[in-house]
């Protein structure tokens, strides 16, 4: 009996087992092979160059500039995103009338379509869209030519935009995990005399520690991997300012069908990112004590 | 009793799918990217027509889009499974030809190589691996309205560089919200396409005759970016969609732009008051050398169908279905020379300023490294554009890395 049902089991799992095996796992193994050749789609000859790929894209100034923008943009959203998110849902964790509006339309963003909002955004920042417009008014000087054809502020805009956008959806996590917090625990400050701040400060930041750790985590791997945003807004310019990690391999693997190199570059990308979550799971398990 | 139900319509799935093989017809696949509702129905027809002639034989038309159409064509081809005739961009072509996926058809088209137009992108070591099919060029639109405000004829045709710079001038100088010229921005894969015409029309060149050492560290090639340059000043720069949505708008003079915008303008503004002109010259006496791109169609070397398949491009070619199909489409470059001095053709508006520029347009070299080789002009152009590097620096720079890339 235990048999067959381990057995059936595995046929129920099997499916997905399947595709994780065939459209994951099997890539995920062959792309690290084809990162040690020099195979190029549609050429039959392939070279085994071991590490060669890794140490051209070290000396390739293009793919050096790409890991500058993407750390810029990971560690300039993140923060924000996250800072906002919380504001919003203390604030949105209140009693008050309309609070579900105000949940549903912080939600918006984030089950709009990403290829529309940054359509929409295209529009508000080029040269006389509302924003551009707006900054002329209050006095800022924007660039002539609106904000995403200036090697300066195409980056930031975007990293804007994306503040944005994530924000309601981590929001929403953050409100999870307030509704998870004893409300004892507040009234036990209450009788102990702790201020508003107190209670925020030494019972909701840290019960919300393992949502924080998870929206951070994820908030970098998919920041990391922006894409959508720069195909459609910049295409990686002007300059390469907007030239990022995940769109220099797509660039070399799918409009110069460098396939070796690219998956060599999205490997370099994979070790980044699962280094980085590392260092912060480390840091807020221990670190941060309350 | 269920698992036998469930048998019975797995075999008699099994069944059915074997006993659709009726007559035996030859399949030929079609890789296409005419999806649009109002085209399709033309390929459609060409293609109902050719198997009226061929009653054996059955073409399977698939509908590829511009965003992905590219990737799936070269992936199914390195698995060995590409259709027997694909449509292909003027610069794919040495990609797939140099890496032995087209089949060669010098032999075959001897005749048909005075009968149409730009031949060069499908040529790959003086052998010819795919047909012209839809050509496309630059051509110079022109602000009627705007002219006769700026206090010029709106007749005006800028002939040479200093007429166009001198008219976009003065257009720019009405006020803040109108320009003279409308440059593009740094838009990958597209800005190279504008500074081309001003290099090539001033005698200078991408690569050299014998395709060995780049040549943009030229005399030539330096005073077309500096002009270019400076034309960009009298005017607006920004993405081509925006560009020619301000254009429209009546907001911009002058801008490079294909026949897409004429069909744009018939839907959406039928009465703007515009011009057409041939891209303006250095001096007089110069060629008017503009960039033209196209619609090629080859045959997979592995397809075992190869006559029919080459059969099949002829017959989309021939002069009468170019016209069924470029009058339908508002396509106002066929590359048949027939179908392009046809009277219903030429009678078409700004159909002849087209026609007579591709007789001088060229397209992209055709280099199984272009791809590598346009981020680099691109990047030039960029750079100088942005101010990031003078022009002399923009255009060494990217000789020396061009000529990196051409080493064998």
């Amino acid at each position: 009996m235990n048999r067959y049902r381990r057995y059936k089991g595995w046929l129920l799992f099997s499916p997905w087992i399947l595709t994780f095996l065939i459209f994951w796992l099997f890539p995920l193994v062959y792309s690290f092979i084809l990162s040690l050749t020099d195979y190029r789609l549609l050429s039959p000859d392939v070279d085994w160059i071991g590490l060669g790929n890794y140490t051209r894209l070290f000396s390739d100034s293009d793919f050096v500039a790409s890991l500058k923008n993407s750390f810029i943009f990971v560690i300039g959203t993140i923060p924000f995103t996250t800072v906002i998110a919380l504001f919003f849902a203390v604030l949105l964790n209140e009693r008050f009338r309309g609070r579900t509006f105000f949940r549903a339309a912080y939600f918006m963003p984030s089950i709009t379509a990403m290829v529309v909002i940054a359509l929409i955004f295209s529009n508000l920042l080029a040269r006389g869209g509302y924003v551009h417009l707006l900054a002329q008014m209050i006095g800022l000087d924007p660039p002539a030519n609106g904000f995403l054809l200036s090697e300066k502020t195409a980056l930031f805009s975007i990293m804007g935009m994306d503040i944005w956008m994530a924000s309601g959806y981590y929001m929403l996590l953050f409100l999870g995990g307030l509704q998870t917090i004893p409300n004892e625990l507040y009234e036990a400050g209450r009788i102990a005399g702790a201020s508003r701040w107190q209670q925020f400060r030494y019972i909701t930041l840290p019960m919300l520690k393992p949502v924080t750790l998870f929206i951070i985590v994820i908030n970098s791997i998919k920041s990391f991997q922006v894409f959508v945003e720069i195909f459609v807004m910049t295409k990686g310019g002007p300059l390469n300012s907007t030239f990022t990690g995940v769109y220099f391999v797509y660039e070399t693997g799918l409009r110069q069908f460098d396939f070796g190199y690219a998956s060599a570059a999205a490997y370099i990308l994979f070790a980044i990112i699962a280094l980085a979550s590392l260092i912060q799971f480390k840091l807020l398990k221990t670190g941060w004590t309350a | 009793m269920k698992r036998y139900s469930i048998l019975i319509c797995l075999v008699s799935l099994l069944i059915l799918s074997c006993g659709g093989d009726k007559a035996q017809k030859i399949k030929i696949s079609w890789w296409n990217f005419w999806t649009d509702a109002n085209i399709k129905p033309v390929v459609e027809q060409i293609v109902a027509d050719f198997e009226r002639q061929h009653s054996d034989v059955d073409v399977e038309l698939v509908d590829l889009t511009w965003a992905d159409g590219h990737d799936k064509i070269a992936i199914a081809f390195s698995s060995g499974s590409g259709p027997d005739v694909v449509e292909l961009g003027s610069d794919w072509i040495p990609e797939f030809s140099s890496t032995a996926h087209l089949m060669d058809i010098t032999d075959i088209i001897d005749n048909d190589r005075d009968r149409y137009l730009m031949w060069d992108p499908a040529v790959y070591q003086d052998r010819v691996y795919a047909f012209p099919w839809i050509l496309g060029t630059r051509i110079l639109f022109a602000n009627k309205d705007l002219l006769s405000q700026a206090g010029t004829d709106p007749e005006f045709s800028p002939k040479t560089w200093d007429d166009l710079y001198s008219a976009s001038k003065t257009i720019n100088d009405q006020g803040d919200d109108v320009f003279g010229f409308g440059s593009n921005s740094a838009e990958r894969h597209r800005l190279y396409k504008k500074f081309l015409p001003f290099l090539w029309s001033n005698g200078g060149s991408i690569l050299s005759d014998d395709g060995k050492s780049c040549r943009l560290d030229s005399p030539e090639a330096l005073e077309a970016l500096q002009y270019y340059l400076k034309l960009c000043e009298t005017g607006l720069t920004d993405t081509q969609r925006r560009l020619e949505d301000a254009f429209l708008d009546g907001k911009i003079g002058f801008v490079i732009s294909g026949d897409w915008l004429l069909k744009r303008i018939d839907r959406e503004k039928p009465g703007f008051n515009f011009s057409t002109h041939l891209i303006p010259v250095p001096h007089e006496g110069y060629h008017s050398i503009s960039f033209a791109g196209g619609e090629y169609l080859a045959v997979n070397a592995q397809s075992p169908h190869k006559e029919l398949a080459l059969e099949l491009i002829k017959h989309i070619c021939s002069p009468e279905n170019q016209i069924l199909f470029c009058l339908k489409n508002r396509t106002a470059n066929p590359s048949s020379i027939a179908a392009a001095s046809d009277t219903a053709f030429l009678a078409q508006p700004h159909f002849d300023t087209f026609i007579m520029q591709l007789e001088t347009s060229r397209m992209s070299p055709a280099h199984p490294r272009w791809v590598y080789i346009e981020g680099k002009l691109e990047k030039a152009v960029e750079s100088a554009l942005y101010k990031a590097k003078t022009p002399q620096q923009a255009l060494i720079d990217a000789k020396n890395d061009i000529d990196e890339l051409l080493k064998p």
